[in-house]
Formats: C-alpha cells, structure tokens, sequence
C-alpha cells in the first residue's frame, strides 16, 4: 500500500532534478531573500544592541532559522491541484486506485526533502561566509518543541495550500486567492520580521489565525525565550488549526468532486 | 455475462448562459440564467465479454460524457450503470484495477521523464508483480515497436510515439475493461493503422471489452462489428455495422473514368449521380441491379476505367443523421 506513495515520492524526486536551471534559479531567488532580511536586520542593528527584546544574535539566528522553516514548510506543490483541476489531467488519478491527498502529500514531501537538503547547504555555506554571530540551541527539549511546531506547520501549509488549489473546482483561477494569502503570509507569517514586534493587541489578534505558525511560531521556539505558557497556548492554536485546515480539506475535496462528477468539463 | 449494463442513462448538466459583452458579463454576475443540457438522455445498452463497441456520433452527441459515466468520473443524473457488476461513480479500486480510460487528449505519462519512469509509478498504484510488469512491457512495447524510446523524455517523443506509450501505460495492469476515447486523434496514416492493429489483437488475445469512440470512420470499419450511434443523447442505432450499411446503403457505387466527355442526361437513368464533372462519375445503383447496369455502361460508352464499390461509412452516418432516425 504504501509503497504507491513511495513512488510517487521518487518519481516526483526525479521530475524535480530535470529542470536543474530552473530549481537553481529557486533556490537563488531564496537564498536572496534570506540575504535581503538578514542585511536589513544587521543595518539595523550596526547602532544599537537591542530592539524590540532582540538582540543581534536572537535576530540573526531567527532569520537563518526561518530560512530553514520556509523550506520545510512552505514549498509545497499542492496548488499544482488547480492547474490539473483545469486541465482536466485530474481524470487520471479518479480512475486509478490512489488517494487524491496521498498522492499530493508524497509530491510535497518530495519536493521539500529537495528543498531542505539545498537550504543546509545554503545556510552552512552563507554561515562560513558571512561568519553571523548564530545561536546554536542545545537544549534537548527546546528542539522537540521546535521539530513538533515544524511538522505541525507543515501539515497546516499543506491543508491550506490544498484548499485554495481546490478553489479550481468552483472558480477558473485560483490565482487571485493564492496572491492574497502570500502577501498576508509574508507580513503576518514571521519571514521578514518577527510577529512579537507587533503591537500586543495586534499581535494577539495575529497569534489567533494560522498564519504565524508557519514561520514565526517554530522559529521563535528554537530561540528558547517563549515562556511556558505562551508555548502552550501556541501548541493548542497551532494543533486546532491543523484540524481545523485537514477538516476543511476533506470537505472541499468531498463537495468538489460532487460537482465536478455532477458537471463534468 | 453482460460485463456493462447500461439502463436508462440520464446525465443533464446546468450550465449558466451569458450573453455577450460586458454587459452581459455584470447581469451573469447578478442574476444567472441557467439551462439543462441533455448530454445523455436515457440510452440502455448492453455490452458482452470479448465485444469491440464502437461508438459514433457527432460532436457533442454524448460519447465521452457516456465514457465518463461508465469510468466514475462523473455521476448519472438518473439511470443505473454497471461495470464488471460494480457501480462506477464509487470509484472501488476493485473496479479501477480492472479497467482503463484512455483519452486520445488527456495524457498520464509524466512530460519530463522517460516513458517508463510513468510505467513504473503504474506498477505501483496497481500493485502489479514485478515479472508480471516485466513481461507486460516487453509484451506491448514489442506489439506496439516501441521497445527502444522507453528510456527517452516524453516530451522528446513524437505523437504517435507518446500515444503508444501512453496506451501501454494504461494496459499494464491488464485491463478487463477498455475505454477509448478518440485514441487516433492527431495521429498519421501509419501510426493509426498501427494503433488499429493492436487495439484489434489486443481485443482477441486478451478477450478485453472495449468500448471505442473514434471520429476516423476508419477504426470503426475496422474494429468494431457493432455500432452505437448516438446523436443528441439518444441511441439512433444499435446493431451491426453491416446491418446499417445494408439498410442505409442497399446500393454500390459504380465508378467510372470515360475516355470520352459523357453526357449527364445519358447517364441519369442508371441511377442517382453522387459525382460527375464530365470525364468521371460515382453513380448509386442497387445491388441487385449491378451487372445489368455495369454491362449496360461498358456497351454504351467508352470506358476507360470502371470499379464498383461500397459506399463510405461515412456517406451512411450522414445519411442516417439527416434522416433524423433508424
């Protein structure tokens, strides 16, 4: 049984090393970004020693660290769902013995372990260049929290990611939504700025919906300095909205398929 | 055994209407005019073990809908559907690992690898055995002569090519059942004889039924003894395709090269002209008539070519849609 999604995870593996320029101009385009947020954060930090409670350090270690996390948590192929919605190429896997999730979850694994293995030696390289005073966390505890926020965080992208690539079934494009919650996650999700530095009512407000737990939450955790009841509280949000997202995710695929077996194309 | 039993089939769809312009975009925005299609509007059919169907029709008549009825993908309106016993629109694996839906311009194979990196991603969502997967594909890339492109990009593949393997792909895990939606669409003159050839030894070495829809009158002619015509969502016909072509066309055509520009008048007599232009004519005479009015022509003018033939299959399916029924 499993050894379908196994598979499908090689031959996703494989499709993803073919365009070599392609995924090298991703993984530029990341590296990028990375550079951007950490040269702005060390300006910033050229004339004072601490902002906002972070100190160069904890700053610079939160923009590697986030670095990571959107590699693991925020490439995904799932979207791809409503390019095949379009197409029509979505017969091809309703005729076939395969779980519609499955095989996408087995494509975004794959894609992530792509992208993880570049960004370790992405980060080590930029570490041996730019020689950031870094953070290293090494407190056995801290990292299980860390590692369990970032397999959470993973399955809620991919549950929302899934959701807006369904849309397709309803609307010809689903770009217009997809556009809208990538700006909102670059603000809200943590990757340029730590949500905390928010105002508190804000940042209360901000700390209810999904978005911080893709970035923010995890990255923070590795830092160590979240108080005990403010890592639990983001564990039971973080847990309700993986429910919440996997929930809605069969709803829609449930009443997607209604009518695209109603409707045809 | 009736391997599918159609009964009463309905499929409607609701589409919304718009009229054009802007305009017409803003009021679809508010009030939506909707209307029913009637792809498929009650058609019965039963199809045995072993059968090649095909299955004809104008665009839009219902063919593909009805394929995609009978493949789950879409759920009757009304009207019950089995396949190998089983409800299609349940979409069981058990029914899924024994049949296939290939559609000549949807296409399964991954575009940016080899041919059998999608074979092998095949094998496992249809759990097939690894020698049973060997001596499949040895089997099929040789009936179909493609043993030598399975480890070349797709996309570097030609049409006929990519169709072959696409129909490879969809046959390994053995099919009972076979859906074949327009599979020579696009092709060349060889590679759809090729395509013919396999679809019709696949048919006889394996006892696969086959449903086929095809717009290329030749497939049918040359696959299929039976025929479902549909037009309009209804079957028109079911029977032998020999039977239409006798009751449709009870003539043969006679045609003739003169040496001589002939006349039309003198010609008129022998029988209904489907082509003249002087020097050449198709003439429509009745089979029985045939000799009388062949020698009759050969001792009246000066013939420098005669040939008597069948008359297209697709003059007939004209004819049998212009008359509106059977």
């Amino acid at each position: 049984m499993s050894s379908k999604y196994w598979a499908v995870f090689k031959i996703s593996w494989e499709n993803g090393l073919v365009y070599r320029l392609n995924f090298t101009l991703w993984r530029v385009r990341s590296v990028l970004q990375l550079l951007l947020v950490y040269f702005i954060w060390w300006t910033v930090f050229q004339t004072q020693d601490q902002i906002f409670n972070y100190t160069k350090v904890s700053i610079l270690t939160y923009v590697m660290v986030a670095s990571l996390i959107r590699a693991i948590i925020l490439s995904s192929r799932a979207v791809d769902v409503s390019a095949q919605i379009n197409d029509g190429s979505i017969v091809n896997f309703l005729v076939k013995p395969l779980g519609f999730i499955k095989y996408y979850f087995a494509r975004d694994l794959a894609d992530k372990l792509l992208n993880i293995s570049f960004v370790i030696f992405e980060i080590i390289l930029l570490v041996i260049i730019l020689k950031p005073p870094l953070l290293i966390q090494q407190n056995f505890e801290i990292l299980l929290f860390f590692t369990l926020a970032t397999i959470l965080g993973l399955f809620l992208y991919f549950a929302m990611a899934f959701c807006i690539g369904m849309l397709a079934f309803w609307v010809e494009n689903a770009w217009g939504p997809l556009f809208l919650v990538t700006i909102i996650l670059e603000g809200f999700g943590g990757g340029l700025f730590p949500i905390d530095i928010l105002p508190k009512n804000i940042y209360d407000y901000v700390m209810l919906t999904p978005f911080p737990y893709l970035i923010y939450f995890p990255a923070k955790l590795y830092l160590g300095n979240l108080p005990t009841m403010e890592i639990f509280k983001g564990f039971i949000i973080l847990i309700s909205w993986v429910f919440i997202g996997w929930y809605l995710m069969m709803a829609i695929l449930q009443q997607g398929l209604k009518r695209y077996t109603a409707f045809g194309y | 055994m009736a391997v599918i039993l159609v009964k009463n089939l309905k499929k409607y769809y609701r589409v919304n209407q718009k009229e054009p312009g802007l305009w017409g975009s803003i009021k679809s925005l508010i009030a939506r005019k909707y209307y029913d299609v009637k792809a498929v509007n009650g058609i019965s059919f039963e199809i045995k073990e072993g059968e090649l169907v095909g299955f004809i029709g104008p665009n839009g008549a219902g063919k593909t809908t009805t394929l995609k009825v009978l493949s789950g993908l879409l759920y009757p309106t009304s009207g019950s559907v089995r396949v190998l016993g089983y409800e299609p629109f349940k979409r069981q694996s058990i029914l899924q690992k024994q049949f296939s839906l290939i559609m000549g311009q949807k296409n399964q194979l991954w575009w940016d690898l080899p041919p059998l990196e999608s074979f092998l991603l095949n094998k496992e969502i249809y759990e097939i055995e690894d020698s049973q997967f060997k001596k499949k594909v040895n089997e099929l890339s040789e009936m179909l002569e493609v043993s030598d492109i399975l480890k070349i990009q797709v996309r570097k593949l030609s049409l006929g090519q990519r169709m072959k393997c696409e129909l490879i792909a969809a046959l390994l895990h053995s099919p009972k059942v076979l859906f074949l939606d327009e599979p020579t669409i696009g092709l060349d003159v060889v590679a759809q004889k090729t395509m013919r050839d396999f679809i019709k030894e696949y048919n006889k070495k394996f006892k696969a039924t086959i449903i086929l829809t095809s717009h290329y009158m030749g497939d049918v002619k040359e696959l299929c003894k039976r025929v479902i015509i549909i037009n309009q969502g209804k079957i028109v016909y079911d029977g032998l395709l020999e039977k239409i072509v006798n009751r449709f066309a009870p003539f043969k055509v006679i045609s003739i090269d003169f040496e001589k520009m002939a006349e039309k008048e003198e010609l008129a007599e022998f029988g209904k002209l489907d082509e003249f232009d002087g020097i050449h004519a198709k003439i429509q005479v009745n089979k029985d008539e045939v000799p009388d009015k062949t020698s009759r022509l050969l001792s009246k003018f000066e013939v420098a070519d005669l040939t008597i033939e069948d008359p297209s299959i697709e003059s007939i399916i004209r004819e049998v849609f212009s008359n509106g029924r059977v």
